[in-house]
């Protein structure tokens, strides 16, 4: 196959759709996935994702737009579990286990008890990449915008908060708020998101590029824009493979991250063992 | 007599609603260097962050006659992510606090600032350099770097000789006498013996607080240490008396 067949596929305006998603999404998780990675809260990430759900069926079951309800669902579960991480009498581990499973369980209970069939439940599992409109494309570019101000202007709040919140409450920062703006932030990276990939491969996107940048550098500043680079070229070359190997996009993305990261770890692991055996 | 920085006065405080302390008054003179002994559990880390405004109050109040003082704060060591992606000049930087400056790069005079704390205690090479690669006691110099960028009136210490070696642990000594010709200084340990030819005074802290206005180690002092406190019937604070540890 030569380049210009390969590339023939962005004269159709539902791939190019489809890239711009990709490519914005893979920029608002570099930014949000290196606060989730560096503050090791994976597993709040994926509380808020699969309480979400219960947002979608409710949503559906009330005739609103599905991403409206897993919108104001993801925003309310991180808030609660900032809130419970806070008070530390209550074992925030297991409150996340319970809204997780209680928004899945919410969310299967009402697209149940709507009418009809329920065809697009599998895109919200998977994500529908393909399917991705341009006003989807300008509430994501839009958002995506709004975190990059907010994390160039608040950069220093929102890195010294996630450090090392006690010390940064001796310096007058206000903690809290900050904290709270971040997991609204996260709740809605990631329900966005799941437009691209999907409830189940969601957060893949959010750490596989930012574990694959820090391979190369330990600096937060530094970590997001090669996470960006990482997420756009795994994202965009699962894209690819989704369309001529036809298989789901959302799982080729993921294929394609994790492949990625692979590869560069052999690359710097043979790197590393030429210049110990030279040297 | 001196103003006191700090008066504690009959507090009581701890997590949740769980008192960890009774009863606690203390008052703190500018230029003191108070070590805060006691046993593990003891509640002397929670002294320490009532005092920094971190923990809130079930009881009694905390006041400061001069105004608040510009603090500078080491925590403990098992309290930092050392796998957390932040140099060595961003963990530094971050001791002066965020304001007049939005947006990641630092003003000139702060960038300055930590350019100099750095060159002047030989971390200069380390800039770049992540926290979790730093050995015990470059990390700890860091934090203690952290602590002191903002030239605070009051310096807190929990327990900075963790995971540090001999001979850092000397160079910290040496420094933390210089630093109290000009401010005052709460050291937090364990380890009365490696503290006590540093300190002016010593604060001995076991649910309750007493205190020693020397830091000769009388036998009764050494007692309180070794025993609970309560056990020892000096002083007006008012106090239970417990069991004794197995070795009386």
């Amino acid at each position: 196959m030569t380049m210009s067949e390969l590339l023939s596929i962005l004269d159709y305006q539902f791939f190019r759709h489809a890239m711009a998603a990709a490519i914005l999404t893979s920029l608002l998780a570099a930014m949000v996935g290196t606060y989730i990675v560096s503050r090791k809260i994976v597993f709040i990430g994926g509380g808020i994702t699969h309480a979400s759900f219960g947002g979608i069926g409710m949503a559906y079951y009330m005739g609103l737009n599905p991403f409206l309800g897993a919108a104001v669902f993801g925003t309310m579960t991180a808030l609660g579990i900032e809130w419970i991480s806070g008070r530390g009498n209550i074992r925030e581990d297991s409150a996340i286990a319970i809204l997780w499973s209680l928004g899945m369980a919410l969310g299967i209970i009402f697209v149940f008890m709507t009418p009809g069939y329920a065809p697009n439940l599998m895109s919200f599992l998977f994500g529908s990449i393909l399917s991705v409109g341009k006003t989807d494309l300008y509430i994501l570019a839009g958002f995506s915008l709004f975190t990059f101000l907010l994390f160039s202007v608040f950069f220093r709040p929102i890195l010294y908060t996630a450090f090392d919140p006690e010390f940064a409450k001796t310096k007058g920062i206000p903690v809290s708020t900050y904290r709270y703006m971040m997991s609204v932030i996260m709740a809605l990276a990631i329900v966005l998101s799941i437009r691209t990939v999907g409830i189940i491969l969601v957060l893949s996107i959010f750490t596989i590029p930012q574990i694959t940048a820090m391979l190369f550098t330990r600096d937060f500043a530094r970590i997001i824009p090669l996470a960006a680079l990482w997420g756009v070229t795994g994202s965009v070359a699962g894209l690819f493979a989704a369309y001529y190997l036809n298989i789901p996009s959302g799982a080729a993305i993921i294929f394609f991250l994790t492949i990625q990261l692979m590869l560069i770890k052999l690359v710097i692991f043979v790197h590393r063992e030429l210049q110990r055996r030279s040297g | 007599m001196k103003k006191p920085l700090i008066v504690l006065d009959n507090i009581r405080t701890g997590y949740n609603s769980d008192p960890v302390l009774r009863e606690v008054s203390l008052e703190i003179y500018p230029l003191d260097f108070i070590g805060i002994i006691g046993p593990n559990g003891g509640g002397k880390t929670t002294l320490i962050k009532a005092i920094l405004g971190l923990l809130p109050l079930f009881s009694g109040q905390i006041l400061f006659p001069g105004g608040k003082p510009k603090t500078g704060y080491l925590p403990q060591s098992s309290q930092i992510d050392r796998s957390f992606p932040i140099t060595v000049k961003e963990v530094i930087s971050s001791g002066l606090g965020t304001s007049g400056n939005l947006f990641p790069f630092l003003p000139s005079g702060k960038k300055e600032k930590v350019k100099k704390m750095m060159d002047e205690t030989g971390l200069s090479s380390l800039s770049s350099t992540a926290i979790g690669e730093l050995s015990g006691g470059q990390l700890q110099k860091t934090f203690l770097c952290r602590a002191l960028i903002d030239e605070p009136d009051l310096l807190i210490l929990d327990e900075p000789n963790t995971h540090v070696d001999k001979h850092f642990e000397q160079e910290m000594h040496e420094w933390l006498k210089e630093l109290n010709q000009k401010m005052t200084i709460l050291l937090v340990s364990h380890d009365i013996g490696t503290i006590s030819p540093m300190v002016k005074t010593i604060a001995c802290v076991n649910r309750t607080l007493h205190y020693h206005p020397s830091n000769q180690l009388s036998e009764e002092v050494l007692k309180v240490y070794n025993c609970p406190v309560d056990v020892i019937a000096h002083g007006p604070v008012p106090h239970r008396v417990l069991k004794s540890h197995d070795n009386e």
